[in-house]
């Protein structure tokens, strides 16, 4: 019974570790942005997300003309834009495949805050920024490193302080070296060229109004709201999340049944000696005392080695799904332990619940009935 | 003075679509201090009578007054401390609880009463000694033969003091020497201590020591 509950509850521990990871991982990337909306080139809203919300390395291109026509949108505040450059191994020698984000440092609202006091200066020609978990950053250990990219050497002069978001993995150099790297023809992109615009509103304009003005008056973007950051994901999660539960709850009805008759046979078997110490003195309390115990333990220590098993296979298990092996949003220390003592809750629950039944029949048998039961 | 009135009890039991009564309208006072012994063939409601007074199971109809309380209407927690402080219970067969030692069953009924786990070892030590299993403290029930069995069970009958002692069959395997020790312990206390004593027996010797002789025949009561 220990080892079913057990099992139970590392299901549950996996289950709800997932969609807390997934679920955090979305609002930490919509609330660091720093953006109130996202515009895309139509088409492109999936690779976005897959670029911010998994660090998939992926490229898109639209032209530059388009900023103008956003900044015409009533209720847009500031703009700024970011080329996303791949950088593939074989192609530029020593670096992983990473996005390579190139940004204009003057209109920049997006990577300023993650600067920190790493520089403390403007990012120069020729020199770049890693993110805190950039691949880069961990296989060379960083800084004051040269780099290749694109066929132009980068100098590595600092680590952005960590988002939680999937620009913990890029690399950034500022705006200016496009030229540069153009002129070398290594990366796709083509002259005049930028991936995304960030736009923030004015105060008290709704950006989900703006964006729907947005994508219907430029017709080559697509304008996402903050808040609308992942919605697909999130649908899709919410829809695992029905099929987790639903699993969940058969298996915890099951479990009650299990519990119940394990319970029942033990409550038969234990019928003598009940009635002996009831026929002595011993209340219902005392009864029902005696069980909770037992229940209790079975269920504490069914629920320990599911937590236990639980987080192992939620951290190893990770690695296999597409959307959390790359980001750097984990679950906090408050998190784990709230889903740890749902988790035992659940469990011990599940124990009581179950046990309730056999117990109250036997505590209200009467002693002599209880005796001769055997 | 009255202690126990039984008044037209009747114990019914219903197994399948049969009907068993097995005690049919008994009505009897006891008086504290009485030694009273109570014989019948086996399916006579013997047990069933000693139960009914004992607490350990109500009464199909009729009433069970002690000290002029009807202990059939008590709640669990008041006729727990009934069973508990005001009767000692020795039954039929081996009742001791496995997993606990000698000492141990003896101290169960202190540990259900109102002391809780201040249990004393001490006076459980006394009461093994007394019956005459000062050294097997220590044992398990599966390391004491069934006549030591026997008498831990009246150690522990006797633990809480108890007014009323209900014994069935209390020496039914014992031999001669140890059954009438057993006797000569129940008929000091009841002499020195006022301990009313109801026993039932098969063994008409025994039951002619009591002062006050019964018998039971189809559920029905009748004096000796």
């Amino acid at each position: 019974m220990i080892l079913s509950i057990g099992l139970l509850v590392s299901a549950l521990v996996f289950v709800l570790s997932f969609v807390r990871r997934v679920d955090s991982i979305i609002k930490v990337t919509s609330a660091r942005l720093g953006a109130d909306i996202l515009i895309v080139p139509s088409g492109s809203r999936g690779a976005a997300e897959d670029i911010l919300l998994e660090n998939k390395v992926k490229s898109f291109y639209m032209d530059r003309a388009a900023v103008d026509k956003v900044r015409k949108i009533k209720d847009i505040e500031d703009l700024t834009t970011q080329t996303y450059l791949v950088s593939i191994g074989g192609e530029c020698c020593d670096v992983p495949e990473t996005i390579v984000v190139a940004f204009d440092q003057d209109s920049d609202f997006i990577i300023k805050p993650w600067l920190g006091n790493k520089l403390g200066r403007r990012l120069k020609k020729g020199e770049a920024l890693v993110g805190s978990e950039s691949a880069m950053n961990i296989s060379v250990g960083l800084t004051d490193v040269d780099s290749h990219l694109f066929g132009n050497m980068f100098r590595m002069v600092g680590v952005l302080d960590k988002t939680g978001t999937g620009l913990d993995t890029a690399i950034f150099i500022d705006e200016s070296n496009m030229d540069d790297i153009l002129r070398k023809g290594k990366a796709k992109v083509k002259q005049g060229e930028i991936s995304i615009i960030f736009a923030r509103v004015k105060k008290g304009a709704d950006p989900v109004k703006v964006a729907g003005e947005i994508t219907d008056s430029v017709i080559e973007v697509n304008a996402v709201a903050r808040k609308d950051i992942g919605r697909s994901i999130l649908d899709t999660l919410r829809d695992l999340n029905r099929i987790f539960f639903a699993t969940v709850s058969m298996a915890s009805i099951l479990s009650i049944f299990l519990v119940w008759a394990v319970f029942s046979a033990i409550a038969n078997e234990r019928a003598w000696e009940i009635g002996i110490m009831r026929a002595i003195g011993a209340r219902e309390s005392h009864v029902s005392r005696l069980f909770l115990i037992e229940v209790l333990f079975i269920g504490g220590v069914g629920s320990i080695v599911g937590i236990i098993a639980g987080t192992a296979v939620s951290v190893l298990l990770a690695k296999n799904f597409m959307l959390l092996k790359n980001v750097s949003a984990g679950l906090g220390i408050w998190e784990r332990a709230i889903i740890a003592l749902c988790s035992l809750a659940a469990g011990t629950g599940i124990c009581v619940i179950g046990a309730l039944s056999p117990i109250r029949r036997l505590k209200k048998m009467e002693p002599l009935l209880a005796i001769r039961k055997e | 003075m009255v202690q126990i009135e039984l008044s037209d009890i009747s114990k019914v039991y219903t197994v399948g679509d049969q009907t068993i009564r097995a005690v049919d309208g008994v009505s009897l006072k006891i008086e504290k201090g009485d030694f009273l012994s109570i014989v019948g063939h086996s399916g006579s409601g013997k047990t069933t009578l000693l139960s009914i007074i004992g607490g350990i199971i109500r009464p199909t109809s009729g009433r069970v007054l002690y000290d002029g309380a009807d202990i059939c209407t008590l709640d669990d927690d008041r006729l727990s401390a009934y069973r508990n402080s005001k009767i000692g219970f020795m039954f039929q067969f081996a009742s001791l609880l496995p997993i606990l030692t000698a000492r141990e069953n003896v101290l169960l009924p202190e540990l259900f009463g109102p002391s809780g786990r201040a249990a004393d070892r001490k006076k459980a030590e006394e009461y093994l000694s007394m019956v005459g299993l000062g050294d097997k403290i220590e044992a398990y029930p599966s390391q004491l033969s069934g006549g030591q069995q026997r008498r831990v069970a009246i150690a522990r009958a006797l633990m809480n003091g108890p007014e009323v002692i209900l014994a069935d069959e209390p020496t039914g395997d014992l031999d001669e020497e140890t059954e009438a020790e057993i006797m000569d312990l129940f008929k000091r206390l009841n002499s020195e201590n006022k301990v009313t004593f109801i026993f039932i027996t098969h063994n008409l010797n025994l039951a002619r020591q009591a002062q006050k002789q019964m018998r039971m025949g189809q559920g029905a009561m009748k004096e000796i």
